[in-house]
Formats: C-alpha cells, sequence, structure tokens
C-alpha cells in the first residue's frame, strides 16, 4: 500500500494528461481535468487497459484488472479527473482496491 | 520498447533504411466518412475502379457505396467485400510508393486482402472467395441463432472458466492481446458469458451483431463445403510470405495458402501471437491497410520495437 504524495499525484497527471494527447491526437494543453475520455477525447476502454498497463509496471503494483473492473461498474469514469482520482486509488490501494469505498 | 506513431521520427520509408515493414489487414472495416486513405495519391481514383470491377462482376448493390452515404457497414457480406476493395487497393499505393512488406497478416476475414497484397490470388478471386466463405457459412447453419462478442479485461482463464462453469456454447475465437479477446458461439450463449464476464469485473463487454459464429468449431461443415467449392480457384506462391493466424507459421506455398483460407472460417485465431511472430522474424513497422485504426488500437500491448502506422500518419513518401 503506497502512501500517496503530492509527487505522485503531480506525475500521474502528466502521465494520463500525455497519453490521452498522444493517443487522442490531440494537443495536451486542450485537456482538463473536466474533459470527458469519450465525447471530447473518442477514448475507449483499450486506451484505459493501456493505461492501467503503464501504472501496473511504472509502480510495480499488484493488483488484477478484473479488481479494477468492478470498482469501476461502482464508480463509473467519464473524465479525467475522475480517471486521475482512480489510478492513485489504484496505486494506494492495489488488490485491495474494493474494500476501499470512496 | 514500443514507439506509437506520433513520436516517430521518420520521414519516409527511405529513411529507414532497416525498416522491415509488414502490411496488416482489418476484417470489417469501419469509419469510412472520415478515412485514413484519402490523402493516398490516387486512391480515390483506384478505390472506385475496384469498386466498379466488383460491382459488375460480383454484386451490383456495391455501386451504391459512398464514403458520406451507403457504406454497409452492417451488411455481414458487404462489408466484407468493401474491406477487401478498400484494402486491397491501400496496399497497392503503397507498393507504388515503394513500402515493401517484408511479411503480411489478414485478421480474420482479412486474409484474403492479404493473399491478394501477397500475389497469390487475383483481385477477382478474392472477391468470389468472400462471396462462397460467407455462403458455406451460411447454408451450414442457415438458422440466425450464433453470435460474436469482444470482452477486455479478463484473462484467458477466467473466460475458459466461465464458460465451462456455465456449460455455454460459446469460445474464444480470438485472442487480441493478454486481456482482450473475441468469443463466438450461440447468441444466447455469447449474450449469457459477455454478462457473466461484466459481472467477474471486464472493463468492456460488447455484443459484435454478426449473425454467423467466426473462427469457431461451429463452422467446421461449412469450411469443408467452403474447400470443396473453391477447388478450382487458382493459389500462387505469395511473393511474400503472410503469417497465419491460426498457428503463426509462416506460409508461403499455394498448398498451404488455400488450407489456410479453409482453416480460418472454423479454428480460433490469435492475433497477439501473430504480431509477436511478426516481430520476432525482425518486423519493425506495421501498417494497417485499412480505413481506420482498429488493428492499430488492438496492436499495443506486444513487446518489441517496432512502429505501428495508419494509412493516415504514413511517413510522407517521395
Amino acid at each position: 500500500m503506497a502512501t500517496i504524495t503530492e509527487s505522485i499525484k503531480a506525475e500521474v497527471k502528466e502521465i494520463v494528461y500525455n497519453f490521452f494527447a498522444e493517443e487522442c491526437e490531440t494537443d495536451v494543453s486542450r485537456i482538463t481535468n473536466e474533459t470527458n475520455i469519450i465525447s471530447d477525447l473518442d477514448g475507449d476502454s483499450l486506451m484505459f487497459l493501456e493505461l492501467i498497463e503503464i501504472f501496473k509496471k511504472k509502480y510495480h503494483l499488484d493488483i488484477e484488472l478484473k479488481t479494477i473492473g468492478k470498482y469501476a461498474v461502482k464508480h463509473p469514469v467519464s473524465t479525467i479527473g475522475q480517471l486521475i482520482e482512480m489510478q492513485l486509488l489504484i496505486i494506494e490501494h492495489e488488490n485491495r482496491l474494493l474494500e476501499f469505498e470512496r | 520498447m514500443k514507439t506509437g506513431f506520433l513520436n516517430s521520427s521518420v520521414n519516409s520509408p527511405d529513411c529507414l533504411p532497416d525498416s522491415r515493414q509488414s502490411f496488416i489487414f482489418a476484417a470489417f472495416a469501419q469509419g469510412y466518412r472520415n478515412h485514413s486513405g484519402e490523402n493516398l495519391p490516387g486512391f480515390n481514383r483506384d478505390f472506385q475502379s475496384r469498386l466498379a470491377i466488383a460491382a459488375a462482376t460480383i454484386d451490383p448493390v456495391l455501386s451504391h457505396f459512398g464514403f458520406s452515404g451507403e457504406t454497409f457497414e452492417n451488411d455481414e457480406l458487404r462489408t466484407q467485400y468493401l474491406t477487401y476493395i478498400y484494402s486491397s487497393t491501400a496496399a497497392g499505393i503503397l507498393r507504388k510508393l515503394k513500402f515493401r512488406p517484408v511479411l503480411t497478416a489478414g485478421y480474420s476475414m482479412g486474409i484474403y486482402a492479404a493473399l491478394f497484397d501477397a500475389g497469390s490470388i487475383t483481385f477477382a478471386s478474392g472477391l468470389e472467395l468472400i462471396q462462397i466463405a460467407y455462403q458455406s457459412m451460411r447454408d451450414s447453419l442457415p438458422h440466425d441463432h450464433f453470435s460474436m462478442g469482444t470482452i477486455i479485461g479478463l484473462s484467458g482463464n477466467d473466460l475458459t472458466d466461465l464458460i465451462g462453469n456455465h456449460n455455454l456454447e460459446a469460445s474464444i475465437s480470438n485472442r487480441n492481446a493478454s486481456h482482450s479477446f473475441v468469443v463466438s458461439g450461440y447468441r444466447g450463449d455469447v449474450r449469457k458469458l459477455l454478462e457473466l464476464a461484466a459481472a467477474e469485473g471486464a472493463l468492456h463487454t460488447r455484443d459484435l451483431g454478426v449473425s454467423l459464429p467466426y473462427h469457431s468449431r461451429l463452422l467446421e461443415q461449412g469450411s469443408l463445403d467452403f474447400a470443396r467449392k473453391i477447388r478450382a480457384i487458382g493459389f500462387q506462391p505469395a511473393a511474400n510470405p503472410v503469417v497465419s493466424l491460426v498457428d503463426q507459421k509462416i506460409l508461403q506455398t499455394p498448398e498451404a495458402l488455400r488450407n489456410e483460407v479453409v482453416r480460418n472460417l472454423c479454428c480460433p485465431l490469435n492475433w497477439l501471437n501473430t504480431q509477436e511472430v511478426m516481430v520476432q522474424n525482425g518486423v519493425n513497422m506495421f501498417v494497417e491497410c485499412g480505413p481506420s485504426n482498429g488493428l492499430v488500437k488492438n496492436s499495443k500491448f506486444v513487446e518489441g520495437n517496432y512502429r505501428f502506422y495508419t494509412l493516415g500518419n504514413l511517413p510522407p513518401a517521395e
């Protein structure tokens, strides 16, 4: 279980912003926390999967994808800000994510 | 290291003297309205020419196709013809632009475009193969009780367990990535599997809305019928090898390629392993020869040093 520092928050935000800017062929300056991943960026679940894999490798996370899937059913994500929040929770709680309730 | 096309620094194929290219061909393409091949030199002329041939020889209704109008994306057979016409046109132009694939692969029913591009079959034969394959499958399973779906976020073992534990007449028909699958089977069972997968924690599930269980043993009889009906169609040695999605063998002889189109109908495919084999064989540049980026999206989970391009993001030709 990791402690989420301001540095990790900034890093996760930067990774998410740059990831969607590249994948969705848009300028990073056009992305905000309020940007809708599907309607504004034409994002999809494969991008989400790829992003999770990036974070799993970067932070050496022990978490099954289906744990994230079950969490996402209860806590759907539609904006970049919500996605960053979820990624921080994943980094913090890993496979115990479902035990945590917002 | 994987490199997306956006951080590619190449300017032309000639700037990649060590590039080993692969053309990859989609099965059921979508996204014609903003299709990525429109800026290829001569694309519209060549496409219209091939479309006219197809309309004259195989299906007159194809002449109603328009990039901003009728695209037949919900017509299971016509969309295969159009994907084939589009993909083969694009690949032909790329070859004129000095792209030289060392390996090619056709995703699912994209195999016909791969074989045409590799010089194993004629353009007309490709259309005929698509028609006969569809009719053979349709005749062997005349009832509309089948479907396919995609499941993202579970492992293959998870899906196998769900299928086994619930006695579902469904199977994995394509492995796109370690956690991305296509499934085929009886419609009710496919839908049940999608529901179970979502409850199990899949990130995404979708009924593909097709009426045949492609790449499943349910089509064994149809594939035998197909094999019998295509005996008269000539296959030539491929100018460049084609990678099998069934067992990832590298195919080049007429016999092997003929056998491949038959078993492609009823055997499960593995797109992930196919790409891995291409990378292991030195491919470092994939080009999706279709109107959109469906294969590129599915192709980001292979380890290796390679670049992906769509027709809309190619390095400029000289």
